[in-house]
């Protein structure tokens, strides 16, 4: 394209030439985030505070395009991509940590605001931000909020939703309110409760007010090398058992394992199944006696080894080998497909067999690394798209392991959102009754057809059906519903 | 309306073993002196959504009833048809301790729910006041964190599913089983706080956690009301992993002890509670403690193994209301509290029990009596300290003199279209709510 549009002129007008991207060139990375699926934008608008916000919706739904909002593109669903083409909106100029209240222990911020900028922020007053996804080097507050996002060290304290208090947000109808309120006593619906992991399905978020948490005075990681991931599982159980609430509770398998140690040398030997890592912070006293028992505990499980670190430079190293498992894979194979499944934590081993089986059944080598102590695992399919039929094969796959996670009880994301790549899926876990509710609490927002289309709920118009092929395959087999 | 109860109750009755029309057993139902027309108590989901849907047919109100521990909380009924009791559905569902999550009807209490789970050294880590009548079910339709919920929140943050009927009696869910869900909207949270104006709740799934190894508390007693919460104030700052802070004035004190805290005299005090293993716990209380000391509370240091009966007999303060007594609530950003303790008194010289969470900026004040216009006086002056203040319970007068809820905030448009969407009839708890929801 290279006469602007009628739309982008108006963008321009509204917002500076610089802050409005439409050359085709330009325009391809906003084409994809984490996932398999591409999207096609017709133009990037920029903002830079609240008011263009407004203004950009408000131009969009005159020309009728739709709208997308977007952070750092590092999402792990298609939730950022641009289903239907039209505007996404970049909220990465608004980066602003505009205030830090270490008393009442909050900060207001603005949504391009990176992850972990502000827990570095929170830092210096004693205090963190508690949701830490792995991409929190450049993943953005704005978009954790719509993810909903978690973490490894959400065992302990949750995720995104029970850390944000008060929201400004701006409805496809483009009107700003706030909403929520500075300790939760403002009366009335829980609308920042509802905003929250709604996958920026209802409105763009230009202000978070979140609250920190007091800095742990210790912590305390430790990593256990076992022979069998059933061995490594049998730990977890027995850690959760012992009555100990630790930090993160993280495994990664022989595949990842087998990924990483090449590259950032962890000393992991290549022939051992199942790698454990377990952290407990806090005061002091506490992080040194449950330390000293979970150390036990996972002595209990005849390890390989085991190994602790208190320092923060000793403990980055432990953790170095899930932190990078995810870029690492790139060494066995050029692409992978991350799932994001959930299940009830005693059913993980089973579920896990499973897993393998699938991913034999299919041969794809798998890599799974997950958040053992609730549950949430991350099988890694790995492949070559350039190799026929493999997209297709990673697809299938993708979907029998979610309908796994279904049937022992889960659900088809635990942290990465349904997007646009899993809502065909939805109706193995909610009924039309379910999600014509869920559609209803989206109407109350305001006319939403062009905002976000063709993200969470199955179907819609011009959403591109054809592209979803797999899925139908996958859930005429299985047949449409399953329910926990 | 007469003639539709009356087309409806031979509905009602060929529907229902278990209809009441007896007067005098309906006034149990009475909200704010309004007594409903019938009473039916479910025993199964699809009694509720029967019901629900013969409501929508004749157009009939309905309130739900749990433990009706908060029935006082909200604005006179526009109308009221029908009292729906869910103390008939009291039971587990679902309860695999190793996975730490339970699901349990709406109409079990807190307590049994405790009960249940401390034979497996869980709990579910809520403050709620008279636990043994409150329901699980009434507790997230209220949905308030209590005196604890700077460490422990309120119901949205254990909330992990919720099955509800709606006002036209479709059965829907939210959530899921599994303590990490983003699958679809998180149509819990949206029903918790809800107070029964969206839909009834009759089924909710929810994290757990271990009874910690060590509980601790201690009190401390302080010349005055202001003094104790200036302490508690100290106390927060130096020991964030604190579990309670509490401060009580004299009043509150001896209403504590009367109700089972025999730790508290008829003097102002603060009450500490911190958990964990033994050593850290001891380790939180001490710092706290240097903090108080600092701060001025030279007393003896009380403590006593009866921990749950002390805070619950405080937490229980919540709802010990009096006749010819208007409760008070206030909410606000914790640092606030003195500053807003000193207007409140100023405009309340008559206020008896004053009690403030000092960590999470909760306080509750009870008062002789108070006119409507000190009530919208103080929110107006309660604003910049970004304070919230609602009537707990009062005379019938006062409440239809002034909101007990405050002037509805910038969300009142979304949450009206909120309404509209899933009570078009506006059927359930008719006008109770914020903005006359």
């Amino acid at each position: 394209m290279n006469v602007p549009s009628p739309l982008v002129r108006d963008l321009i007008d509204a917002i500076g030439e610089e802050a409005v991207v439409w050359h085709d060139d330009d325009l391809l990375v906003y084409e994809y985030d984490g996932t398999i699926d591409r999207g096609n934008p017709d133009v990037i608008a920029l903002p830079a505070n609240t008011d263009d916000v407004v203004n950009l919706i408000k131009i969009a739904n005159k020309h009728d395009a739709p709208v997308t909002p977007r952070g750092a593109g590092t999402g792990l669903s298609g939730g950022a991509l641009a289903a239907r083409g039209g505007v996404i909106i970049g909220m990465n100029r608004m980066r602003r940590i505009l205030n830090i209240d270490p008393e009442n222990k909050t900060a207001l911020v603005q949504p391009g605001v990176v992850n972990l900028d502000l827990g570095s922020e929170a830092e210096r007053h004693g205090l963190a931000y508690a949701p830490d996804p792995s991409s929190q080097r450049a993943c953005t507050i704005g978009g954790n909020v719509a993810e909903n996002a978690g973490g490894p060290h959400t065992l302990a304290w949750g995720t995104t939703t029970n850390h944000v208090l008060a929201l400004e947000l701006v409805t496809a109808d483009g009107e700003v309110q706030w909403i929520g309120h500075d300790t939760r006593d403002e009366p009335g619906y829980d609308l920042v409760g509802c905003v929250v992991g709604s996958e920026g399905t209802v409105g763009i978020v230009t202000q978070a007010l979140v609250r920190l948490v007091p800095r742990p005075t210790a912590v305390r990681t430790m990593l256990a090398i076992y022979d069998s991931v059933r061995q490594a599982s049998n730990a977890v159980s027995a850690v959760v058992a012992s009555g100990i609430v630790p930090a993160a509770l993280e495994m990664i398998d022989k595949m990842t394992i087998a990924a990483v140690e090449p590259v950032l040398n962890t000393g992991f030997p290549l022939d051992a199944e199942a790698v454990l890592l377990v952290e407990v912070d806090g005061p002091e006293s506490q992080v040194e006696a449950e330390g000293a028992r979970v150390e036990g505990i996972l002595n209990r499980f005849e390890p390989r080894e085991v190994r602790s670190a208190t320092d923060p430079e000793e403990r980055e190293h432990l953790w170095a080998g899930r932190k990078g498992a995810i870029g690492a894979l790139g060494q066995i194979m050029p692409n992978y497909y991350l799932l994001d499944g959930v299940v009830p934590r005693t059913q993980l081993p089973d579920v896990l067999d499973g897993v393998y089986e699938i991913a034999e059944r299919y041969r794809l080598p798998v890599a799974n690394m997950f958040h053992a102590g609730d549950g949430n695992l991350h099988p890694c399919l790995l492949f070559d798209e350039r190799e026929p039929g493999a997209t297709e094969r990673v697809l299938d796959a993708g979907g029998e392991i979610m309908r796994l996670c279904v049937d022992a009880g889960g659900a088809i994301t635990g942290e990465h959102g349904v997007g646009l790549e899993k809502r065909d899926y939805l109706p193995w876990i909610f009924t039309e009754a379910d999600m014509d509710a869920m559609k209803s609490l989206r109407a109350a927002f305001g006319p939403t057809e062009n905002f976000n289309p063709c993200k969470i709920f199955p179907k819609g118009h011009g959403c591109g059906e054809a592209g979803h092929q797999h899925a139908q395959q996958q859930i005429a087999r299985f047949g449409p519903k399953a329910f926990v | 309306m007469a003639d539709a109860e009356a087309d409806s109750a031979a509905g009602l009755e060929s529907l229902f073993d278990n209809v009441d029309s007896d007067n005098d057993r309906l006034r149990r139902y009475a909200v704010d002196d309004l007594v409903p027309g019938r009473a039916v108590r479910a025993t199964a989901v699809e009694d509720v959504e029967r019901l629900q849907s013969l409501a929508t047919e004749h157009n009939l109100s309905v309130i739900a009833h749990g433990g009706r521990t908060m029935l006082d909380l909200g604005m006179p009924p526009r109308r009221y048809d029908l009292a729906l009791d869910l103390s008939g559905l009291d039971q587990v569902v679902d309860y695999e301790p190793n996975d730490f999550t339970i699901t349990v009807q709406a109409g079990m209490t807190l307590a049994e729910l405790q009960r249940h789970l401390a034979t497996n050294g869980q709990f579910l880590p809520l403050d709620h006041s008279h636990f043994e009548r409150a329901t699980l079910g009434g507790i997230c339709a209220v949905g308030r964190g209590g005196l604890r919920r700077n460490s422990f929140g309120g119901p949205r943050d254990w909330l992990i599913g919720m099955r509800m009927v709606k006002a036209d009696g479709t059965a829907i869910k939210g959530g899921g089983k599994v303590v990490k869900n983003v699958s679809g909207y998180d149509l819990p949270k949206l029903f918790a706080g809800s107070l029964g104006t969206l839909g009834v709740i009759v089924e909710v799934t929810l994290k757990l956690r271990p009874q910690p190894a060590s509980d601790q508390i201690v009190a401390l007693n302080a010349p005055s009301f202001e003094s104790a919460l200036a302490a508690a104030r100290a106390a927060a700052r130096a020991a964030p992993f604190l579990n309670g802070c509490v401060a009580l004035s004299a009043e509150a004190a001896a209403n504590a002890h009367d109700l089972g805290a025999r730790l508290l005299h008829d003097q102002p005090a603060i009450l500490l509670r911190a958990n964990g293993l033994e050593t850290a716990a001891s380790e939180v209380l001490a710092q706290a403690l240097r903090a108080v000391r600092e701060a001025g509370l030279d007393g003896p240091e009380r403590t006593t193994s009866a921990i749950v009966e002390t805070w619950q007999a405080v937490a229980d303060l919540e709802l010990q209301t009096r006749e010819a007594c208007v409760r008070l609530r206030l909410g606000l950003p914790p640092a606030n509290l003195p500053r807003a303790q000193r207007l409140l008194s100023d405009f309340l010289p008559e206020a008896t029990s004053w009690i403030a969470a000092a960590d999470s900026g909760l306080m509750f004040v009870d008062v002789p009596s108070v006119d409507a216009d000190t009530v919208k006086t103080l929110r107006t002056r309660l604003g910049p300290l970004q304070g919230r203040l609602t009537i707990e319970s009062g005379p019938l007068e006062l409440k239809r003199a002034v909101d007990v809820w405050g002037p509805a905030g910038p969300g009142a448009r979304l949450m009206h279209n909120v309404k509209e969407q899933f009570d078009p009839l506006g059927i359930l708890n008719p006008g109770r709510y914020v903005d006359g929801i």
